[in-house]
């Protein structure tokens, strides 16, 4: 079979089952009941798209902090960074968030909720870009440091022209996934009240109370992100391996 | 050229070389040769400055192979093409003739061009390393270590990731550079480019010289080590 015919083929089963499922609903099927919605949900969707973008260049910094602090020469850096990394493995993001928010804020005396539902996204990501960054740097060879060495590259120019470049391509994939993942993450902090796209369309559903076309509308949205995205890292995957 | 070694030990977890001593003058092109394991890889690293030996003394050219200004003089080849990979095959001679020997951009692409035709590769410039063969890579890795003006270029096992139509492709793009009138050191298990090549032949094992001297050696080894490792390479 032709790989077109099947990725169509796959797709049509995907939505023939979304069908199904709309068929089976008891009550009657009303999109348009969100249409008076709209600029509260495109509100939702651009705070998620926000708010994954802070998400996203926070634990990009962090976790270059923590990639700094694992490959430290002091012990008790490398330390910390295991800890905290099991401890936030550990950890579900919902769970997360609300200690964060609940727990830890009041702590320092702030009810930020929404800058601590940010702040949680960001900690909750930074293990995961640490090894993004520990992985695109061990991918850089041995050898190819003998080579500098050799040819006298001063450690400004080593990062600058060899180092760096390389690390960005190896870097911008697995980057993309962790931003996909981060906004899909992004729906928890609905529980903090923070206006992102899963809280906008709860409070569509309450005043339609279109439920289930609430849900699917929902669905599709983080999937018309999240979809192209992946796909967008595999291409710059593919387009800029070494 | 001119080598002194003087009581070279190197170890990792294991003594990798031991007490070695050696001392030659006049010779342009070395081989070293001998059994994975001898340590000719080590020897021919600890000789261009690559690693810092445990114990001991190495001069070459009456430099001693530690000293910064030592890197300035010699070329070495990688058994990997060891080129960066990010780069084109130009990029990766003209980054370090701009950056590291401060050569103006014109003079810079001129150099590089000049040493990649000399190596076959004008119609490959512009390609990135995993756009080409491992024989054309290493090549370009050949003209990138003799665009920095080496008077030592260092060979290290050039061949040994590569099929026997690709070595034979660079083995005979090395032959071509001995008009360069620069000096190799250089260590492969091909006999054939050993004959043609060298002028000098060292044979390891176990981290010792057991034998060396002139090309003819190989055709009549003295000791039972270097007369098994020639049954075997013949």
């Amino acid at each position: 079979m032709n790989k077109l015919v099947a990725y169509v083929l796959a797709f049509l089963t995907v939505i023939a089952f979304i069908v199904f499922i709309v068929l089976r609903q008891s009550g009657s099927f009303n999109l348009l009941a969100y249409a008076e919605y709209e600029s509260l949900i495109l509100t939702g969707l651009s705070n998620t798209i926000l708010v994954s973008m802070g998400a996203l260049f926070g634990s990009l910094f962090l976790g270059f902090i923590f990639y700094l602090f694992s490959i430290s020469k002091v012990k008790y850096l490398n330390a910390m960074t295991d800890v905290i990394r099991e401890i936030i493995y550990g950890t579900p993001l919902l769970v997360l968030v609300v200690i964060t928010a609940f727990v830890i804020g009041p702590a320092f005396g702030t009810y930020q909720r929404n800058a601590l539902g940010i702040g949680a996204l960001i900690i909750y990501m930074t293990p995961y870009m640490m090894n993004v960054y520990q992985s695109a740097f061990s991918s850089i060879s041995q050898e190819q440091y003998m080579a500098m060495d050799l040819f006298g590259f001063t450690p400004f120019q080593r990062y600058r022209y060899i180092i760096i470049p390389q690390v960005v391509r190896i870097l911008m994939p697995p980057m993309m996934n962790n931003f996909s993942m981060i906004i899909k993450g992004s729906a928890l902090l609905n529980v903090l009240m923070f206006e992102e796209l899963y809280y906008a369309i709860f409070i569509a559903q309450s005043r339609t109370f279109a439920f289930v076309e609430g849900y699917l509308i929902l669905w599709i949205l983080y999937l018309v992100i999240t979809i192209p995205l992946s796909q967008l890292a595999k291409w710059v995957e593919r387009k800029w391996s070494l | 050229m001119k080598i002194n070694i003087q009581n070279l030990t190197h170890n990792y977890d294991v003594d990798v070389l031991k007490s070695l001593n050696l001392q030659i003058e006049g010779h342009r092109s070395i081989a070293i040769i001998g059994v994975s394991g001898s340590g000719k890889s080590t020897l021919i690293r600890l000789m261009s400055g690559l690693e810092k030996p445990t114990m001991g003394q190495i001069f070459m050219n009456d430099m001693d192979v530690l000293d910064p200004s030592y890197k300035k003089h010699i070329g070495f080849v990688f058994q990997n093409h060891n080129l960066f990979p990010h780069l084109t095959l130009l990029q990766n001679i003209t980054l370090v003739l701009e950056k590291t020997r401060q050569v103006p951009k014109e003079e810079a692409h001129e150099t590089a061009m000049k040493y990649l035709t000399l190596l076959h590769l004008e119609d490959q410039t512009y390609k990135l390393p995993k756009n080409v063969s491992g024989g054309q890579a290493q090549r370009a890795s050949i003209a990138r270590a003799l665009s920095v003006n080496p008077d030592i270029i260092f060979l290290d096992e050039p061949t040994s990731a590569l099929d026997p139509i690709l070595t034979y492709e660079v083995l005979t793009a090395v032959r071509e550079l001995k008009c360069l009138g620069k000096d190799f050191v250089f260590v492969t298990h091909e006999m054939s480019f050993v004959r043609d090549f060298a002028d000098y032949v060292i044979f390891m094992d176990r981290g010792e010289i057991v034998e060396q001297g002139e090309p003819s050696i190989l055709d009549a080894p003295q000791t039972k080590a270097m007369q098994d490792y020639m049954k075997k390479v013949r």
